[in-house]
């Protein structure tokens, strides 16, 4: 890459950093928190932003932070007092600043309507937006400058210098006959310092008279850097007698103290012709393959970095540690399985795995660390869009946001983001009333709308709650009817009816409005949380408000399962779907309808079904009084007792998706490898159950025909 | 006449891009030691530990500012002979001229290119090679 190219992606990821922390300062200042090292870093960020955009010649980008820039200079020395209105025309010449950002990154094409906002902001500075652009670097000539003198000094004192080592080495035979090689001997010569080798064929006579098993060769050798004459006699220790050894000291005199007295103004030490020290280190003759000497000796001079800052690191290489330490996991696992097998009183071995195990488990967590991201990348980009939002529908908004610190993989934050903006949309556009509405109902005029994130048994919990009207049920239920996702008789509870809106096909908005109205539907977002692993759920109450709860797994990477078998199969059952294990009574199962099943747990009935029927497993047990049943909760379809033939344990199994190589399969989720070295298939519940409802319904389903139940 | 490649530089902003942008002028011009920092108060202990012939400095950085850290490196006998050329994002006449007081030998504007830092790279140590 081009490095100026390599230097603009840094500047755009720094961007990103900056214009976060400028939303930051903004936001406090809104809510009248900023100290003065708040607008200052809000200022520096602004500034930043246009110093790098400056050097890359992003001139529209520059002539509006130039203005910006103007104003929190105003903001930041107390000459421009930051009231509510003036944050306001700040926070949305941010937004445009962001626009901007964009804009440059894409190479300029989509232009960015800054005009009003350049204009509040020149009202604010009192200066004209339209000669505003960086003025053009002067030059002070006028300023004279202090006479430099630099002087260092000798800070760096010369080691003693070393004697160059002088040693001749001529094999017999004798060392041929030992499998010794002199290319080894030289090698290990070349450790010790940088050498120069010469090699000494007088003595090779022509190909006549040459004896292949013959000695002929001899090698001269100049070693530098190196103190001690032990240390190259050691190298020779095991040919002393199979060779002739000479080796010589040079005195060398004490070199010039390193090239770095610089003073003025002269600067003497920085001339070329005082350099003893860094001659170029002796290449070898060309015919000299043996000189191929590491060099590691000449090792530059490493200049210690002191920079303690986070560091970016490639994704890449983290995945790849990551996926390392999964296979670490798994060949443990097949290691104590093997262990286990072989030897039956292996109580001191089984205890050493034991604390290998739990070694690998905390590498592994800690390894899964590095991904992990607060969720402040994403809840940062949401005071923006409830502000764009609720100007475009004439509401007013506030937006509250708690445990924004909240941490979870970073493969989770980048897939949350779109199902997240879609909520806060459909909650300021459907969930809150115009501000008309909510004074003649007794509200404030200004809603609310919560975001709020936090840990949970092992999940994430994201909540978007708004204080607006809550879901019109009956408006809801007419709809589903009209649809025709609902029969007119059908008997629904109240969670039942809220759920219903995130049917694939299903607005209850009595208009389409350009914002929640983009042609996604919250199945969508349903989708996409399911996709990853979680679910979503609505709470809603007349009159009050409703709330949207995602539960999202911490990490795609690992999962908690229940190891089952299956005829000649093992399935892995995420765990955080099982409700519990039982063994029924062939009493508590019912045939419903032509071949479903009913299990009485505790007088409630739930669908039966059997996995080894479901997924066609060879060798499956088909006697439900004999399996083990498994009763487990999916999202919105409710509960269902799965059974299986027995319960083989419970461990942690790395997730290998194959949808890249297979595709989706209703039903299954993705495989993992077992301690055996088999591959395992990792049940989704979520389709399962789904599958299984849908065809109790009697409508056949793609599920049904790919399974063939 | 003295070689770039021997000079020492201390390249201090907190804007990343900034310090890439100056440490590949300053390579262009054949320095190779060149070392950077984020912050002004770790260049200053960085410094003490392993001078260097020049230091480029930001103006407006979190903790301290560029005119502080000048203030501190004069006011340390074993740096004062350090070269030191201020950063700046605007021609402000008043800022470069507070800081010639201080005894910057030099300043430069960004966004700035590799001719003219080179040239103010000469007007310290002389033609460089």
């Amino acid at each position: 890459m081009d490095p100026m190219e390599a230097i603009k992606q840094t500047y755009f990821q720094e961007c990103d950093e900056l214009l976060l922390a400028m939303e930051e300062g903004l936001i406090a200042m809104e809510s009248g928190e900023a100290d003065s090292e708040t607008i200052n870093a809000v200022f520096r960020a602004v500034h930043s932003i246009k110093g790098g955009g400056g050097a890359f010649g992003f001139e529209i980008l520059v002539g509006f932070s130039h203005v910006f820039e103007t104003a929190m200079d105003l903001v930041r020395s107390g000459k421009l007092d930051p009231t509510p209105d003036v944050v306001k025309v700040l926070l949305r010449a941010g937004d445009k600043l962001s626009d901007h950002v964009t804009a440059a990154r894409n190479g300029g094409s989509d232009a960015v309507d800054d005009a009003e906002v350049k204009a509040e902001l020149a009202k604010l500075t009192g200066e004209d937006p339209e000669d505003a652009g960086a003025p053009a670097p002067a030059d002070f000539e006028g300023l004279a400058f202090a006479p430099v003198m630099i002087d260092i000094g000798d800070e760096e004192p010369a080691a003693p210098p070393c004697p160059i080592w002088h040693v001749r080495f001529a094999p017999h035979a004798g060392l041929y006959a030992k499998a010794n090689e002199p290319y080894l001997l030289i090698r290990e010569l070349g450790m010790l310092g940088p050498i120069e080798v010469t090699a000494d064929l007088s003595k090779l006579p022509d190909l006549s008279a040459l004896e292949p098993d013959q000695a002929y060769f001899a090698w001269n050798v100049a070693l530098k850097d190196c103190p001690d004459r032990t240390k190259v006699e050691e190298v020779f220790e095991f040919v002393s007698g199979d060779c002739d050894l000479e080796i010589t000291e040079e005195k060398v005199e004490a070199a010039a103290p390193a090239a770095f007295a610089i003073s003025a103004p002269g600067l003497p030490s920085l001339d070329d012709d005082d350099e003893p020290a860094a001659a170029p280190v002796a290449e070898a003759q060309p015919e000299e393959k043996k000189a191929a000497a590491p060099a590691a000796a000449q090792a530059a001079p490493t200049t210690v970095d002191l920079i303690k800052q986070t560091i970016r690191v490639d994704l890449d290489k983290v995945d790849r540690l990551v996926n390392l330490v999964g296979e670490l996991v798994i060949t443990q696992a097949m290691l104590s399985q093997r262990i286990l097998d072989s030897v039956q009183q292996g109580q001191t071995v089984s205890a050493g795995l034991g604390e290998l195990e739990h070694l690998l488990r905390e590498l592994q967590e800690a390894v899964m660390a590095i991904r992990t991201q607060p969720v402040k990348s994403v809840f940062q980009r949401m005071p923006r869009l409830v502000r764009e939002t609720a100007a475009q529908t004439g509401k007013e908004v506030r937006l509250e946001i708690e445990g924004e610190t909240t941490e979870v993989d970073k493969t989770v934050i980048e897939r949350l983001g779109e199902p997240l903006t879609h909520m806060i949309r459909n909650a300021v556009d459907h969930g809150l009333e115009t501000p008309a509405e909510r004074v003649a109902a007794g509200k404030p005029a200004e809603g609310t709308v919560k975001l709020s994130a936090e840990h949970r048994g092992g999940r994430i919990i994201i909540e978007v709650a708004d204080d607006g009207r809550g879901i019109n049920r009956s408006k809801v239920r007419e709809k589903a009817i009209e649809r025709g996702l609902i029969s007119p008789n059908a008997n629904l509870s109240d969670e039942e009816i809220d759920n219903l809106i995130f049917l694939p096909g299903f607005s209850t908005a009595a208009t389409v409005s350009n914002i929640s109205g983009r042609g996604v539907g919250l199945d969508v977002v349903r989708r996409n949380i399911m996709d990853l692993g979680g679910r979503i759920t609505i709470g809603s109450a007349n009159g009050k408000g409703s709330k949207f709860s995602l539960t999202l797994p911490l990490t795609l990477a690992v999962l908690d399962g229940m190891i089952v078998a299956v005829g000649e199969q093992t399935f892995v059952l995420p765990l955080s779907h099982i409700i519990e294990s039982l063994l029924p009574k062939s009493a508590d199962v019912k045939a419903f309808g032509s071949n479903g099943m009913l299990l009485n747990v505790r007088g409630v009935y739930v669908p039966l079904v059997s996995v080894g029927r479901l997924l066609r497993v060879p060798g499956a047990k088909y006697d439900l009084a004999n399996s083990v049943v498994i009763l487990v909760e999916s999202e919105g379809v409710g509960r269902m007792a799965l059974a299986v033939d027995a319960i083989v344990g419970q461990r942690q199994v790395v997730i290998k998706s194959f949808e890249s190589n297979i595709g989706h399969i209703d039903g299954i989720a993705a495989a993992t490898i077992l301690g055996d070295g088999r591959v395992a298939l990792i049940l989704d519940i979520d389709g399962l159950v789904a599958g299984c409802r849908e065809g109790t319904g009697g409508r056949p389903t793609e599920y049904q025909q790919a399974l063939g139940a | 006449m003295p070689q770039a490649s021997k000079i020492r530089a201390v390249v201090v902003d907190d804007q990343l891009t900034m310090r890439t942008l100056v440490r590949s002028c300053l390579q262009q011009i054949g320095l190779t030691d060149i070392r950077e920092f984020p912050k002004a108060p770790e260049a200053l202990s960085a410094l003490k530990a392993q001078p260097a012939h020049i230091v480029f400095s930001d103006f407006n950085m979190p903790e301290m500012d560029g005119l502080e850290f000048l203030r501190s490196i004069r006011s340390d006998p074993s740096l004062k002979g350090i070269g030191f050329i201020l950063l700046t994002g605007r021609a402000d006449a008043d800022l470069v001229k507070r800081a010639a007081q201080f005894g910057a030998n030099n300043y430069l504007v960004k966004p700035f290119t590799v001719a003219v830092m080179k040239q103010k790279l000469e007007q310290i140590f002389g033609a460089l090679s």
